[in-house]
């Protein structure tokens, strides 16, 4: 016992760590070559693809496929509409997670449903259903030119509309700049709401070995992670600045509603882009229009933290660059969405939104809670009038 | 950011992108985790005239069959009679014996899809046994499958022979002999009777049973086309349609036929799950003698639909040379491998 003791006090600290390590090396080793749960499987393969992108061109169907299943899928034959046709794969053996983008040179017809089945060297078939087969727009100059406009108009140019309350905001006196506040904080619980409902779905859309759910967690707790580092960051400053305050200040605060309102903008071009490209909607004027009336208010939202008599006037700048984050975003999404789209990528920003979100929540209590905002005379009032304007004008965009 | 819209566009995108899922039930597949060479990737040469080629694609399937690894291959099958071994017993009748072995065997449906078949003798479908009306026909059955099966043959013969549960029905490792008197003449066909029925049969135990009539009948150039499907994901509906089994065979590898020499096909409908199945031919017409049983035409048609075990004798002849199509006439079976021509020259 005692030479043990004595040896184990020699060996270096750093090797000990590695032992676990080595150990589940050589398990990893031992189940990849002896493979003892060969043994217990009797059982049939479970086949599995998800359907990650269907594009549909001028001469036919592109689909990009991932094997979404525990084995290796052989695409052996395809059907589009209970008829073999002719194909080419990439890859016609997918292994597990591998992708394959595969080419059926079909006659589609423009606005008719199209059933694509996957027949697998075992017989089994994998169906996908599109409901409406549409063109699906190429990343050209001019249709990024056109989902850059789609993005200036839903998300930037009311964010900057929302953003001129700011001189009667300055004028308002403490009791409805209180209800501003809980306004705000009104609309972004109402924002939160959304986003997290949002990503649940997304999370379950996303093909079930990317774990959709932890994804969407992973981006939230990112965000809210992240932001409270930057928190940190700017109260050491400000503590190096002898201003005192653990809170952070009106214009910092704003900028953080306008990056958490940015983030859940990507998210909202993200999924009208794809929509759009997938043929899922039509770009009716009232959807622009709705979309436009609500997130004027997410202008408001913003420039309420700068109307406190202690603020300092804000550059005129600022409002351009506050502006910006939370409205450009919207263009970035719309681009993701019609060219790019997944739902684990989804999944994961709508996760970062709704922590950000959270995050900025949190800020806004806070800041609040320092003049009893919430608890004044107009807060219960302002809030739910803040979730009241975001249901309202929502429903402009159903 | 409209709540009803954007849930509602997000959820149908999820739909779309999440796919399909399937998980496979109770089947044998050795043979499709081992076979290795892609059949995706490679474009069939559908471009020669008679096939359906056409400018956005087309039709048909991608690849080609393995017949050698099958075992059988449905060109051959066409024209392949068994007469089985022969002799003359006391009262000086024809004889005819066969040794019929049922086994379990996985076999290329489509280029690359693989369906775990039932079979008799290794082949789908079975061997054609043909005599002559009166022979008698002895066939020795071992079971070398997992299953109980029977061969019932569509006839006039003793209960005894029946091949059903109960009368002839060989359990696994077990034999039985099936003896009767071919009678009556026509084209007939037999398959397996064992319970659950549909499965017995849809997974490939059957075969054509040709009974000459003793006059004989004109000369001809003759074949055998059983119009057979398969549910290769056991969903209760056929992805795979065929003659003789393999989805677009005949297509791919025309039947080559003579212009002016009488062509003679038994045309046997064993389809499981659909009610109908039919043959159409085109650019001819054919004189029909229903099941085979008179030496009469019964009618002159260029289609006709059958329904399960219906069987016809048809006959025609091509004036001239060309690729000719025939298939169903149910464009959906059409579609999905039923789908041939002759090559007439």
């Amino acid at each position: 016992m005692a030479t043990i003791t004595a040896g184990s006090r020699r060996i270096p600290t750093w090797l000990t760590g590695l032992v676990p390590i080595v150990a589940i090396a050589a398990l990893v080793f031992v189940f990849l070559v002896v493979n003892p749960i060969a043994t217990l499987r009797q059982i049939p393969p479970v086949e599995a693809i998800a359907f990650e992108r269907t594009i549909f061109q001028e001469n036919g169907i592109e689909l990009q496929l991932r094997n979404d299943g525990p084995d290796p899928v052989r695409i052996a034959q395809v059907l589009v509409n209970d008829a073999y046709w002719d194909f080419s794969a990439t890859d016609a053996n997918l292994g597990r997670l591998e992708t394959s983008d595969l080419r059926i040179p079909y006659p589609w017809e423009d606005g008719m449903p199209v059933n694509i089945a996957l027949i697998t060297s075992t017989g089994v078939t994998i169906e996908h259903e599109v409901e409406v087969a549409a063109l699906t727009p190429e990343p050209d100059a001019s249709t990024l030119g056109i989902y850059a406009l789609l993005g200036l108009y839903i998300g930037v140019i009311p964010v900057a509309i929302g953003l001129m309350w700011f001189p009667s905001l300055r004028r308002a006196d403490k009791r409805w700049l209180n209800f501003f506040l809980a306004l705000t904080l009104g609309l972004l619980v109402f924002l939160l709401i959304d986003t997290v409902a949002e990503g649940l779905e997304l999370s379950a859309a996303t093909p079930a070995t990317l774990n959709g759910l932890s994804l969407f967690a992973l981006g939230a707790l990112g965000a809210v992670l992240g932001l409270m580092a930057l928190e940190v960051k700017l109260n050491a400053r400000r503590h190096g600045a002898q201003t005192g305050s653990t809170a952070v200040g009106g214009l910092a605060l704003a900028y953080l509603i306008a990056g958490g309102i940015g983030l859940h903008n990507m998210g909202e071009g993200l999924a009208v882009g794809a929509a759009l490209a997938t043929g899922e909607t039509a770009l009716g004027t009232f959807l622009v229009l709705g979309f436009a009336l609500h997130n004027t208010t997410e202008g408001l939202a913003i420039v309420a933290p700068l109307g406190r008599a202690n603020e300092q006037r804000p550059s005129l700048w600022h409002f351009a660059a506050l502006g910006a984050v939370a409205g450009v975003p919207t263009i970035f999404g719309a681009w993701l969405g019609g060219f790019a789209y997944s739902p684990a990528w989804a999944a994961l920003a709508f996760g970062v939104a709704a922590g950000a979100i959270a995050q900025v929540l949190w800020q806004i209590g806070r800041a609040m809670s320092k003049d009893r905002g919430l608890t004044s005379k107009l807060g219960p009032a302002g809030f739910i009038a803040g979730f009241m304007v975001m249901y309202v004008t929502g429903l402009f965009a159903a | 950011m409209g709540i009803v819209t954007r849930r509602g566009l997000i959820r149908r995108l999820g739909a779309g992108a999440l796919g399909g899922a399937a998980v496979l039930g109770g089947r044998g597949l050795a043979l499709a985790q081992e076979h290795s060479d892609m059949t995706g990737g490679q474009h069939s040469d559908m471009s020669q005239p008679g096939q359906l080629g056409h400018g956005a694609g087309s039709l048909g399937a991608v690849g080609t069959v393995d017949h050698g690894r099958n075992g059988f291959d449905p060109t051959k099958i066409l024209t392949d009679f068994d007469y089985g071994e022969t002799s003359k017993d006391r009262s000086g009748r024809t004889v005819h014996e066969y040794d019929f072995l049922a086994l379990d065997k996985e076999i290329e449906v489509a280029p690359g899809v693989f369906f775990p078949a039932w079979t008799y003798n290794g082949r789908v479908p079975a061997p054609t046994i043909r005599a002559t009306e009166g022979d008698r026909i002895r066939i020795k059955l071992v079971n070398a499958s997992a299953h109980n099966h029977t061969i019932h043959t569509h006839g006039i013969h003793p209960a005894g022979m029946d091949g059903v549960p109960g009368a002839g029905e060989v359990a696994p490792g077990e034999e039985f002999v099936y003896d009767f008197i071919a009678d009556p003449f026509g084209t007939h066909l037999y398959h397996c009777h064992s319970l659950p029925l549909a499965q017995h049969i849809h997974r490939g135990l059957y075969g054509a049973l040709i009974i000459d009539p003793k006059k004989g009948r004109p000369d001809a150039h003759e074949m055998v086309m059983v119009m057979n499907a398969f549910d290769t994901n056991f969903d209760g509906s056929n992805e795979v349609y065929a003659i003789n089994t393999v989805a677009f065979h005949y297509m791919n590898d025309p039947i080559k036929i003579n212009a002016g020499e009488l062509q003679r096909a038994h045309v046997i409908n064993i389809t499981e799950f659909d009610p109908l199945n039919s043959i159409h031919i085109h650019a001819n017409f054919f004189h029909l003698y229903r099941t085979g049983t008179s030496l009469e035409p019964d009618e002159f048609t260029d289609t006709i639909s059958m329904g399960q075990a219906e069987r016809h004798m048809i006959e025609f002849t091509y004036r001239e040379p060309g690729r000719f199509m025939f298939h169903a006439h149910q464009t959906e079976f059409v579609e999905l491998g039923w789908m041939s021509s002759f090559e007439v020259s």
